[in-house]
């Protein structure tokens, strides 16, 4: 036990080289970490600007791609308002990567639905990308991704390019407003569209408690097996490392035993609300 | 902390307080000494003379030293950032059996996996003299969890109140190396110490008033399946004061905080938090998860009697009584876990 410790809660210093204005609330800020690293879609970094305090926020880019990281970051309280402040040029703290992030291994020769809302695109993002690398490896690529207005889609390019990339891509939104001529309603409302076939597809899914939880429903009511429903859940965490004990349910820690859960494991561990 | 030696040795009590102010030379001394409401806390030693010999297990607990209330992390300013992590030479003497079962347990949850730097930096640096408890308080019940009144290993020492003197056991490294220095002080304990320890265990034994089993309260929740009426009972006495929590010597959860001195300089501290309160478990954007009490409360005694056991093979409780104590509503873990055992309706009146 006598063994140099290592400096658990250190952020390593990384510098914003561009901010990307995506909505009034959501930016994408591109860093460099001066300590390069793996990592893995679904994974998340504990963000930390100096004064302000400390958030997790899950990575947007996908390793491999482009050597900077991707955050894209909704303004929603104290410490993201203030990283919403941040130029090119600033420094930020980053732990991590920390999580269990998702597995595409099981989904191979299979059709892959992935089923967003809102920001919950960004870590689906990550995937998606990782998957378009190995595209022959799978079936059907769809994605249904549900916004608040049509100037709230986020990763609108990405999307026009995964089109290109023969993934069928179904957009709605809660309201519309001039010029849109898509869908409208919630995400499960247009799950029914995608033609992956429901039986054995695996699905991805990240956005909001309430959309997570009504799409686990509606797909498991088509018949995808529950292992096969796989999510990203959210939660107040401190430390990211299975310690401070605030997003600790049910005897698992989000941080440590997740973010990344079946829906299986959501309903045996009461997780999400569920 | 460290390879497990055991040895044991007799210390006579006149040679108690030179062996501790000797040591207090390398490293602060803490222990049991009379508080400013005459009531008896752990504070560092001035006078060895006032250190009290004979108390129950104290409040607050001696996590505080290893775990602090409030613990600076970092110090920062526009170009530098300082770890603040205490790694201070410390003696903590006088504390009881259940709090060295607790430390036992915090050593697997802050040590595994991730190693918590500011936890192991203190504990590494921090020797705990411990003494088996031959009067235990009527609140105990370290009994039915095997975590007291005496243990038979995972102590740094382990003093055994044999009249004129000790039977110090010594459990690890760190407790060795306080011993070697000065073993002159010390003699070898011939058969009829051991026989006077076993008589001081065994008649501390018979002198519990709670016998509590944990292990069929988990029983019940697990295989019986406990009304949710029971649990908003219980909620409906919690008055989320966070005492439990707070005394707790196997509670482990914090919060991050900065704090700013100026524009560019300012520190980033750790305290303690407590589930108990609605806002533990906010998220940004208006979003709370543990909005109601009975979710808080049954997340305590699950904590503590399913998952712990599930984590670490040991309950999340070491019958230290501290909760029994500090508890206005009487909804500490002897009380709920003798209600889940004779059920709400059986309940004799109390």
């Amino acid at each position: 036990m006598k063994e140099r410790l290592t400096d658990l809660y250190l952020p390593s210093k990384a510098k914003v080289i561009d901010v990307v204005d995506m909505t009034s609330d959501v930016k994408l800020f591109k860093v460099m970490p001066e300590k390069t690293f793996k990592y893995k879609p679904g994974q998340f970094l504990m963000v930390s600007l100096w004064g302000e305090g400390e958030v997790p926020i899950s990575i947007a880019s996908t390793y491999g791609v482009r050597e900077e990281i991707e955050l894209c970051i909704k303004r929603v309280g104290p410490v993201t308002s203030a990283i919403h402040s941040l130029k090119s040029g600033d420094d930020i703290g980053i732990r991590g990567p920390f999580g269990n992030g998702f597995s595409v291994n099981r989904a191979k020769n299979r059709d892959i639905l992935f089923v967003g809302g809102g920001i919950g695109i960004a870590p689906l993002r990550s995937l998606i990308n990782e998957v378009l690398k190995n595209k022959k490896d799978f079936k059907k690529i769809e994605l249904v991704y549900g916004s608040r207005t049509p100037s709230d889609i986020l990763f609108m390019d990405d999307i026009n390019l995964w089109q290109k990339k023969g993934v069928n891509v179904i957009l709605t939104v809660d309201r519309k407003d001039r010029g849109w001529r898509g869908n409208a309603g919630i995400v499960t409302e247009h799950i029914g569209k995608s033609r992956v076939s429901f039986k054995n597809a695996h699905a991805f899914v990240c956005g909001p408690q309430v959309m997570i939880n009504a799409v686990m429903r509606d797909l498991s009511s088509r018949g995808t097996p529950e292992g096969n429903i796989i999510m990203t859940l959210e939660a107040h965490m401190k430390c990211g490392v299975g310690k401070c004990g605030h997003c600790y349910a049910d005897g698992k820690y989000i941080c440590t035993d997740g973010p990344v859960f079946s829906y299986k494991e959501i309903k045996q561990f009461n997780l999400n609300g569920v | 902390m460290g390879s497990i030696y055991m040895e044991s040795l007799i210390l006579a009590k006149s040679n108690l307080s030179y062996w501790l102010r000797q040591l207090r030379k390398e490293m602060a001394l803490i222990g049991p000494l009379k508080g400013e409401n005459n009531d008896i806390v752990f504070k560092t030693v001035e006078n060895i003379h006032e250190i009290i010999l004979d108390c129950p297990a104290l409040i607050p607990s001696p996590k505080e030293f290893i775990f602090p209330q409030k613990e600076d992390m970092f110090r920062f300013s526009k170009d530098k950032v300082e770890n603040l992590r205490n790694d201070k030479k410390r003696l903590i003497f006088g504390v009881r059996s259940c709090d060295i079962s607790a430390i036992i347990l915090f050593d697997r949850f802050y040590g595994e996996k991730f190693v918590d730097d500011y936890y192991m930096s203190r504990r590494n640096n921090t020797v705990f003299i411990s003494i088996g408890c031959n009067n235990p308080d009527p609140t105990c019940f370290c009994i039915g969890l095997g975590s007291g009144p005496f243990l038979s290993l995972g102590f740094d020492i382990q003093f055994s109140d044999l009249g004129d003197r000790y039977l110090v056991e010594i459990g690890s490294t760190n407790g060795m190396d306080i011993v070697k220095k000065f073993i002159h002080l010390f003699s070898q304990p011939k058969k009829s110490d051991y026989d006077d320890q076993y008589e001081a265990m065994l008649s501390s034994q018979a002198r519990f008033e709670k016998r509590i089993n944990l292990e069929n309260a988990r029983q019940k929740i697990l295989f019986e399946k406990v009304d949710d009426s029971f649990w908003e009972g219980v909620a409906k006495r919690c008055f989320e004061c966070g005492g439990c929590v707070y005394e707790c010597p196997l509670c482990t959860c914090f919060n991050v905080i900065d704090r700013k001195y100026s524009e560019t300089e300012g520190i980033r501290i750790r305290e303690w938090d407590t589930c108990m309160f609605r806002g533990f478990t906010k998220m940004a954007g208006n979003i709370w998860p543990a909005d109601k009490k009975v979710m808080r409360t049954k997340r305590w005694y699950f904590h503590k009697l399913i998952y712990y056991p599930e984590q670490f093979g040991k309950f999340g409780c070491v019958g230290c009584g501290r909760c029994t104590i500090t508890c206005p509503g009487r909804i500490d873990m002897a009380t709920i876990a003798y209600r889940l055992k004779v059920g709400e309706n059986e309940r004799k009146a109390d």
